[in-house]
């Protein structure tokens, strides 16, 4: 039985009697792997997984679009014209020709007659003065086998056909199509109710808990956001590290590398003045006094400044990392995680789960224009990233992937120049790294026998229904299905109990079928 | 649920004083004691073990019978408090039952029933059921003791065993625990008088003070501390109702609309140039910069603290941003919304909010058209401004249906509520702020702006269903047919008969009430407030008495005057609140004093810059989610604390940072010879004084731990700082005072509001 890392700190505050410095109270990883006999051979290497969070609800409908022309016939296959007949009035259909088309991709998954198109900003541009356009983006990676696609993914309690969306006795998503509770869904796989982990969070909880011991000694916690304090790194046990991105660094990189900002994004300021020792002092004692408290909240905020002032002593050797990223927000914050996965040994982590966010999704309005800065800032800081990852040697170690709130609707909302789209459900992922067997579809079949859906309103994959069917589709691919593959990679146990507890409606999918083999 | 309560029982027994509040009284000159008496869980004679009985059907909850030592897991049990003073009406749910395991996993068991114990009227028996309701961990699974304690207005009872299921484990060595039983309590062997580290304090009920500051103010100040205490809380709360706002000497900036170009030529700053000028007519009129300094200085000086308060937490809820809405102006025009009806109607705000152009652009609202119709606003005034996800009880607890939530709406909901937000827009001509080349961001939006055609009506003039709980007025709108639709005019005044139509059916939907009160408490109180208390609030916001529903006055004083906000000490673990960014700026610049440059002037409002690497750039909401979410859960915990998702790692260091540029610093922050030449500084001089007279610190000591922390610094804490304060030398007494407030400010005792 795990312990709280509470109880933990209790005992520890108690053995180093209450003078102690918070800071040496714990390391994180170290819990357990006391408690549990430890078998340090059941890990080797290094790995990292990346979720890179689209935030506000991405339009897969305009990632991967269908640019072919076989006749629907009774397949249920949609084609390019099902596209631009659904887009093209309203001016959100994307050009497959000419200026800005869709980046054609050949999918073996769908065969030879079957193309389609990435969003053009995923594709090479040019060099821009912002510093946020500098190398091929990642439709290059899809080409070189490096990037997979797992279209129709979305939240589900179980498999959903359109016959059962009709049905009240078979169990749906609480809330579909709102936000908050669509993130929370997809950041903790689970829609039954609202639960208060994330499945990064409970990833990191089941490789502490003895059976695998991870990151033995580790200097900080296992799952590290670089945006904010998320439900996905929520876990009983392991609490976050929640930092912020880097500063912007010169393009090209200045020779020497600078020092990066590491270390003084979490140092305390000041100290230096007169009774600054004697301050410091006091400012400890306190922390050590406060992370015992008996009134919650003092206790929660206390702890989370001793788990900074930890990570303030662990980050003291950064260095930079000498593959240029975009001056974007989220090419600085896979900069960071890039530094932190750089450190990875003077850490003493071989296990590591990062989050990062690029917001602006929600385009209910205005969405070409949003699209293509989105994507650009995307496809740029993923490549960025990826690339640093070999620089570093541990492409294959790596794997990114994304994950939104919902897709959006295939019908538009408004038209013209400020066209956009509603919420929806389904929608279209990406997996990128070495160990990703990419160039390909990936996923559960949805009506049409594709992981790819049927793009018809009120189709056998819309679940909405009647005239007014504006295209929200049915999920073929669960997110625990994805999220599962993704942490069986990583190295999660697979045992039924450990699964169980990670993913508890796992046993409600199909794992066994081979679709969901995007990882080496 | 059960019906045979009895009427309440009135008596007062240990409490030395009758504690009434009745939140209607708002004239009555002087306080009644805010204190409520502690509630004592009541033990078998001799032992800390719980006095307590498995449930029986007969419901006698005779004292005199056997009690059972150990308890059946999943069970009923009756367990007995005492040292209690009931208001009429408080029931069941405002006691909390928490238990905690060896391993410190803690439960929280539900509260079936409360009634008087049968021949003991000072002892109420209250019936629970041994099952966890948060869920967080699995059932307690190990057979074996826990240590079990009860919530009631803040307030914590004392501790006793509870045998789950069976005796044994560690917990009966606790050396806390000890005997409780009735003839305990009546011999006075049981003291529950919560302890103040008062040493300063020699006022009555200052702790209580100050914390109630701290709830309704944006900081406490020792001039506001006296009038408080010469006037009185309720007098000093109608005070507030009618003070003038914004405050006369910090009227909102006047700034007009401008161009959507920003570099127009006549509307706008243009052309561009490389300019002070240029800059600064950037600054003024395209980002929140004199907004926020406005915000900050009637916050730091302002005498209307209560409504800006009150405005700022309704900000929270209804949010915009001057991340989409661009203009100084634009969100000016919103916030006056806010603040208009901060004391008013939650009726009248819907609306109002519904028609400000900043929110119909923010929500996209003056987007949305019978043809290409958008969901936004309408899914979000029902989601986060109004109804929720789920129904409510009136004490905002889930209503559940075979163990499961009740969903509010449905996307055919949302899809019918949509059509009624269709066709609205800017008030581009015509109306007082209208002008050429500008949007009118000032004015409401208006149906069927610039339509000149019947043909090209954007309103949808379908049927619409609305919310039909009981009750519920308009249900359905009737299609616009027949002389309806024959003109342009005609439609106007059925597209307006319908907004008033359907923001009175969301408005009277029961879930209003629990909804907005919660929030709201969440926002000047604490994060997870009892049932009792959310329950109250609503019933004022359902009925203020005169048979007025929404009536935002009745409401803020039913929250800031609650039993369960008052009291000078709060023993309840999980009461309070993480101070949101500005709440902790705000107070400790107003608890040590604030001043401009070289403590010359007066502060000119300016912190720029300075809030958002602690997450909350003051009018910068990064989405219509608000800073932070209302239902946030702290990791690792089953905690609701919504500011907790501001306080990561990289933040918590940034409010150390903060704290350490306004403490050791001579220089103010944001001050800027051209633009800004006061900025804003702690004025440390008064604390300079207190530490050169006493040399020992401990009056200075004594003075922070009134003021910041209303008399509940630890004495761990105490000893910590006072140490570090005397290895300054006596004869630098502002270095001293600046050490005592750098580390009482960035404790976390003082990050929590508590």
């Amino acid at each position: 039985m795990t312990e709280s890392r509470r109880e933990f700190i209790k005992k520890s505050g108690c053995a180093l009697g209450m003078t102690a410095l918070a800071t040496q109270m714990h390391h994180f990883g170290l819990v357990d792997a006391m408690a549990q006999s430890i078998d340090p051979l059941a890990l080797t290497g290094y790995k990292a997984l990346v979720l890179c969070y689209f935030d506000g609800g991405n339009d897969g409908n305009n990632l991967v679009v269908p640019i072919h022309d076989v006749p629907v016939g009774t397949t249920g296959i949609s084609n390019y014209t099902t596209y631009t007949n659904a887009r093209g009035t309203q001016g959100l259909a994307l050009p497959r020709t000419g200026t800005g088309a869709l980046l054609p991709i050949s999918v073996p998954r769908m065969g030879t007659d079957y193309t389609y198109g990435l969003h053009p900003s995923l594709g090479a541009m040019t060099r821009d003065i912002g510093q946020n356009i500098i190398n091929n983006g990642i439709h290059e990676l899809y080409q070189q086998g490096r990037m997979a696609i797992v279209p129709n993914v979305g939240t589900l309690v179980r498999p959903t056909t359109k016959a059962q969306m009709s049905q009240a006795s078979h169990p749906k998503p609480y809330q579909l199509y709102s936000h908050s509770d669509q993130t929370n869904q997809n950041q903790n796989a689970y829609a039954n109710r609202p639960i208060f982990t994330g499945w990064g969070g409970r990833v990191a909880d089941a490789m502490r808990a003895g059976v695998d011991p991870a990151n033995i000694g580790g200097l900080i916690p296992m799952v590290t956001s670089i945006a904010g304090a998320q439900i996905f790194t929520a876990a009983q046990a392991s609490p976050p590290l929640a930092i912020g991105q880097a500063n912007t660094v010169a393009i090209p990189l200045p020779t020497p590398l600078p020092t990066p900002n590491l270390r003084t994004i979490l140092s305390p300021a000041g100290f230096t003045n007169t009774g600054g020792t004697a301050r410091r002092t006091a400012f400890n004692q306190i922390r050590a006094e406060e992370v015992l408290s008996n009134a919650n909240f003092v206790k929660e905020a206390a702890e989370v400044l001793d788990t900074a002032m930890q990570a303030d002593a662990a980050f003291a050797s950064a260095n930079e990392v000498a593959v240029e990223f975009p001056n974007t927000s989220l090419g600085q914050q896979l900069r960071q995680v890039a530094r932190l996965i750089q450190m990875r040994s003077s850490l003493t982590m071989n296990r590591q789960i990062f989050f990062v966010r690029i917001g602006g999704f929600d385009t209910h309005t205005d969405q070409l224009g949003a699209h293509n800065t989105l994507f650009t800032q995307f496809s740029q800081a993923a490549r960025a990233f990826y690339d640093a990852m070999g620089s570093l040697g541990v492409q294959n170690d790596v794997t990114m992937f994304t994950l939104s709130d919902f897709g959006r609707t295939f019908n538009p909302a408004g038209s013209g120049a400020g066209v956009g789209t509603d919420h929806a459900w389904g929608n279209h992922c990406m997996v990128i790294g070495g160990s990703v067997v990419g160039g390909n579809f990936y996923g559960l079949p949805t009506s049409n026998g594709t992981p790819y859906p049927n793009l018809a309103f009120n189709g056998t994959d819309d679940a909405d229904g009647g005239t007014g069917a504006r295209g929200r589709w049915i999920p073929s691919t669960s997110v625990e299905q994805y999220a599962a593959t993704l942490a069986k990679w990583y190295g999660l146990p697979q045992d039924a109990a450990t699964l169980q507890a990670v993913f508890p409606n796992i046993g409600n999918f199909n794992m066994a079928s081979g679709a969901l083999d995007f990882l080496l | 649920m059960f019906s045979l309560r009895r009427g309440p029982v009135k008596f007062f027994w240990l409490a030395t004083v009758i504690f009434a509040v009745s939140p209607l009284s708002v004239f009555a000159q002087g306080d009644p004691n805010p204190n409520s008496p502690t509630p004592i869980i009541v033990s078998i004679e001799g032992s800390p073990r719980l006095l307590a009985y498995q449930a029986l059907r007969s419901r006698n909850h005779t004292l005199g019978r056997l009690p059972a030592e150990t308890l059946r897991p999943g069970g009923n049990a009756v367990m007995f408090v005492a040292n209690l003073s009931l208001m009429e009406g408080e029931d069941a749910n405002a006691f909390r039952i928490f238990a905690r395991d060896e391993k410190g996993r803690t439960y929280k068991f539900p509260v079936i029933d409360l009634r008087p114990a049968p021949g003991q009227p000072e002892v109420y028996a209250l019936t629970f059921r041994l099952q966890d309701e948060v869920g967080y961990w699995q059932e307690p699974i190990e057979i074996g003791d826990l240590i079990v304690r009860l919530s009631w207005r803040g307030l914590s009872s004392n501790e006793l065993l509870l045998g789950y299921g069976g005796k044994g484990g560690k917990l009966s060595e606790e050396k806390s625990l000890k005997s409780s039983s009735l003839s305990d309590i009546k011999g006075g062997k049981v003291s529950q008088a919560a302890s103040l580290n008062n040493v300063g304090i020699g006022y009555k009920w200052s702790g209580d003070r100050v914390r109630f500051l701290e709830q309704a103010t944006f900081g406490p100040t020792p001039s506001l501390d006296l009038r408080i205490r010469r006037i009185g809380l309720r007098v000093w709360v109608a005070e507030q109702f009618e003070k003038p706002y914004p405050s006369p000497a910090y009227p909102y900036p006047d700034i007009p609309l401008k161009n959507t170009n920003r570099d127009d030529i006549t509307t706008g700053c243009g052309p561009f140039a490389d300019t002070a000028v240029y800059r600064a007519c950037i600054r003024n009129h395209y980002t929140m910069y004199p907004l926020q300094n406005w915000f900050f200085q009637e916050a730091l000086y302002g005498d209307a603290q209560l409504r800006h308060r009150v405005a700022w937490a309704l900000g929270q809820i209804w949010v915009t941003s001057g991340v989409v809405n661009e203009q100084s102006s634009w969100m000016i025009a919103y916030h006056k919304v806010l603040s208009k009806n901060a004391f008013g109607n939650y009726r009248d705000l819907m609306e109002e909010m519904t028609l400000n152009p900043g929110m119909g652009n923010y929500l996209d609202m003056v987007r949305s058209t019978r043809n290409n119709p958008n969901e936004n606003y309408p899914r979000e005034i029902l989601q986060l401004f109004s109804v929720g996800l789920f129904e409510l009880n009136q004490d905002g607890t889930l209503k559940l249906n075979n163990g499961n939530p009740i969903e509010t709406y449905s996307q055919t909901d949302v899809n019918n509520f949509t059509k009624v937000f269709t066709g609205w827009n800017f008030c581009n001509t015509g109306c007082p702020s209208s002008g050429p080349g500008l949007v009118n961001f000032k004015d409401p939006i208006v149906i069927n702006a610039g339509i000149t055609t019947l043909g090209n009506n954007r309103h949808d003039l379908t049927a619409k269903t609305l919310f039909s709980y009981p009750g519920a007025p308009n249900p359905t709108i009737a299609a616009c047919t027949g002389t309806c639709d024959d003109t342009l005019v005609s439609i106007a005044s059925y597209a307006n008969t319908s907004l008033d139509q359907t923001l009175d059916n969301i408005f009277n939907h029961p879930n209003v009430g629990p909804f907005v009160s919660k929030t709201l408490i969440q926002h000047l109180v604490t994060s997870d407030p009892s049932p009792a208390y959310v329950s109250r609030v609503a019933g004022i916001f359902n009925n203020n008495g005169f048979g007025v529903r929404g009536d935002l006055k009745a409401v803020v004083k039913a929250i800031i005057l609650d039993p369960e906000a008052r009291g000078d000490v709060k023993t309840d673990p999980n009461f309070g609140k993480l101070r949101e960014p500005v709440q902790l700026m705000t107070n400790l610049f107003r608890q040590v004093g604030v001043t401009g440059a070289n403590f010359t002037g007066l502060s000119d409002g300016v912190i720029v810059g300075r809030t958002s690497p602690l997450g909350q750039n003051v009018f910068y909401s990064p989405t219509v989610f608000n800073y932070y979410p209302p239902d946030y859960v702290i990791p690792g915990t089953s905690l609701l604390g919504p500011e907790f998702a501001l306080m990561t790692s990289g933040t918590a260091v940034s409010r150390l940072n903060f704290t350490n540029t306004v403490v050791m610093n001579d220089n103010a922050v944001g001050i800027n010879a051209e633009t800004s030449p006061n900025g804003t500084s702690l004025d440390i001089r008064e604390l300079e004084g207190i530490a050169a007279a006493d040399t020992t610190s401990n009056r200075l000591l004594d003075t922070l731990n009134n003021r910041f922390l209303h008399g509940t610094m630890t004495p761990a804490t105490r000893s910590s700082i006072l140490t570090a304060v005397n290895a300054i030398a006596a004869n630098n007494p502002r270095q001293r005072a600046r050490q005592a407030v750098y580390l009482v400010a960035t404790s976390s005792q003082f990050q929590v509001q508590r």
